[in-house]
């Protein structure tokens, strides 16, 4: 009768759901922290049924049950990759939600839709995550864009706010022509939108120029989405205009679906063809690592600096995928696994560090690092806190950063041809030209005096709001975990990197 | 068609990809007839038709009448909100007309009730996209 497998679409039914009760309840009352926690509640439920898909996979009775996870004719695939992400994507939401809960308050804006806007944005995450055609992606990323377009736009009386809306607007539909007209050539070549036919019918068209424009152009429209440079010159407007929230959303959550999209892409519809993708990769990489890196070291406003350094995060992120130039099918996988570890331990350390800057930024009043000077006389724990996300930023063992970089080093050198030797010197040089910046923010929070005129009994009496303080110390725990016991991320990659690993063998 | 199913070899697709840019040559050849044949009629009208300048040819309408006022006109607002909402039953209609040309196979395999509960679940979240509008006001007009 009821011919489709609900429970593995159950997560995207709760989402779903959520998104259209917490428009009602918008509507219903005028106490808009239901609204958020209606919000809160549909995250943490379709949280459940990630958890139940995950382990129902090594479950005798559950996976005898005849239950197979391809839906729609391939189109759309519930597997542990997928199930990963998905996790992932709600983990961020739900930080970006706590973020937003005191902000949006003081902020005296609207509420509610915000909030139905930020779980539509998710839910277009989640589905991205078990996308396996073109049709589904490309929805998919944009019902992650949309939402995001407008909640960049969220303070309508702010210019900059506008601005980042605009700006990231306009990037977001030329990414998006690009995508489509790569895609329309593909869909010519080789009759199909379906990434694991296309994976069979691109060998036959591999060596057609036109091809190679087909790829070229998919591909660089997922490098607007995760900001790799040349397409960068949105980040840092939109990351300083949003409200501060939706900037955690958008440099993480938003920026790992494209990412996710362009690993879905790259490994699971183009296998056979690394020898026109890898090159490409490998001088957006070189490029988004370096310029990223070199611009952050200017910069005066944290935000605008961790826009930057989002930027050479991503470069870390494709150089795996520089370096799977012409590499054979084992070291694809491991390639792969090493782009999704960076991605887990990103998502978890970058969401903290935009908690403790907001959080520091609203009480400071100010997001110029200069005015921090002397955070750690009046808020030693806040200042701590800064250190433990920024270091980690840096890739300061014990704290996760190091590992998401390690594990990019052991993959790229592990290919063992010149694509990865050179990128993964370039990522080295570029490790330490990062330290730099990362320091030069904890300087004056730590080292320098309180300026004149700053009234520290009032700042020492202020206190985190509970939400948001929540958000730090689950991301706090998060990246401790994930630096003291690496294993966990990289088991995560190895877990996700068996769906390129089957395509191999 | 350019497209082909999945594995074809390698000598078929270079036949498929020339057949992929003989359809752009089509639109080449059109694109290029089209410049030739408006060059064409603007050069010949130039060329044979007598000139009279001044007097009404100076005019914006030759044969009409005159405009009054601003080229810019105020529309309100409203009426793009209004757009919006009319798109809600467009939409509806789009999907509802060929779901209920195909109901009656979908019965006979025995997937009514699940072809029903769908497009029911389709219509609720178009319901709720008003509801939405009016609790806000939308169509008031004041």
């Amino acid at each position: 009768m009821f011919p489709l497998d609900y429970h593995a679409l159950l997560p995207e039914i709760i989402l779903a759901v959520t998104v259209l009760v917490t428009l009602v309840v918008d509507l219903t009352t005028r106490k808009k922290y239901l609204v958020a926690l209606t919000a809160m509640v549909g995250l943490f439920a379709a949280f459940v049924p990630v958890l139940t898909l995950a382990f129902c996979d090594s479950l005798e009775f559950c996976a005898a049950a005849g239950v197979d996870r391809v839906l729609f004719g391939g189109s759309y695939v519930v597997d542990g990759y997928a199930l990963v992400f998905k996790g992932l994507f709600i983990f961020a939401a739900f930080i970006a939600l706590l973020l937003s809960i005191g902000y949006l308050e003081a902020d005296r804006y609207y509420e509610g839709e915000y909030y139905f806007l930020l779980i539509a944005s998710a839910l277009g995450a989640v589905v991205m995550a078990s996308s396996r055609d073109f049709v589904s992606m490309i929805v998919a990323l944009e019902l992650v864009s949309g939402p995001a377009f407008l909640l960049a736009g969220w303070r309508k009386g702010d210019p900059r706010s506008n601005e980042a809306a605009l700006k990231f607007f306009i990037t977001g539909i030329i990414a998006l022509s690009l995508l489509l007209f790569g895609v329309s050539l593909l869909y010519g070549l080789t009759g199909t939108i379906q990434f694991d036919q296309i994976a069979v019918a691109s060998m036959a068209v591999a060596d057609l120029p036109l091809f190679t424009l087909a790829v070229i152009f998919v591909l660089l429209g997922f490098g607007f989405k995760v900001s790799a440079v040349p397409f960068h010159f949105w980040t840092p407007d939109t990351y300083e205009g949003a409200p501060k929230p939706v900037t955690a959303w958008i440099a993480v959550g938003s920026k790992a679906a494209g990412f996710v999209g362009l690993l879905t892409v790259a490994y699971l519809a183009f296998p056979g063809v690394t020898e026109v993708w890898g090159p490409v990769m490998w001088v957006l990489a070189l490029l988004s690592m370096t310029v990223g890196n070199i611009v952050a070291i200017k910069q005066t406003n944290v935000i605008r600096l961790l826009g930057y350094s989002s930027i050479a995060q991503a470069g870390f992120m494709l150089a795996p995928f520089g370096a799977a130039a012409a590499s054979g099918a084992d070291s694809l996988s491991q390639v792969f696994a090493a782009t999704v570890t960076y991605l887990v331990i990103f998502v978890v350390m970058n969401l903290g560090a935009f908690a403790v800057v907001i959080i520091i930024g609203s009480r400071v009043g100010s997001y110029e690092f200069e005015d921090w000077a002397g955070l750690n006389r009046y808020a030693p724990g806040l200042a701590i806190m800064l250190a433990v996300f920024f270091m980690s930023l840096a890739g300061i063992p014990p704290l996760a950063g190091w590992f998401a970089k390690f594990a990019v080093f052991q993959a790229t050198i592990g290919v063992g041809n010149w694509w990865g030797y050179s990128i993964a010197i370039a990522a080295a040089l570029n490790a330490v030209i990062a330290f730099v910046y990362y320091a030069k923010v904890l300087k004056p929070a730590f080292f320098d005096p309180v300026p004149k005129g700053v009234d520290v009994e009032a700042l020492e009496a202020a206190e985190i709001p509970a939400p948001i303080g929540f958000a730090l110390a689950l991301t706090a725990f998060g990246v401790i975990v994930l630096g003291v016991f690496p294993g966990v991320a990289a088991n995560l990659g190895q877990y996700t990197a068996q769906v390129v690993a089957a395509l191999g063998g | 068609m350019a497209g082909t199913n999945a594995p074809i070899e390698c000598k078929g697709s270079i036949l498929v990809l020339n057949q992929y840019y003989d359809d752009y040559i089509t639109v080449a050849a059109f694109m290029i007839m089209g410049f030739v044949l408006v060059g064409a009629a603007v050069m010949m009208s130039r060329a044979i038709a007598p000139r009279a300048p001044g007097g009404l040819k100076d005019v914006a309408y030759e044969s009409g009448i005159e405009p009054i006022g601003e080229g810019w006109n105020q529309s309100h607002i409203r009426y793009y909100i209004f757009a919006l909402l009319f798109l809600i039953f467009a939409v509806e209609a789009i999907f509802l007309f060929p779901w209920a040309l195909q109901l009656e196979y979908f019965d006979s395999i025995g997937m009514g009730v699940f072809a029903l509960v769908e497009m029911l679940v389709f219509l609720v979240i178009l319901f709720l996209g008003l509801i939405y509008a009016i609790r806000k006001g939308v169509l008031k007009w004041e």
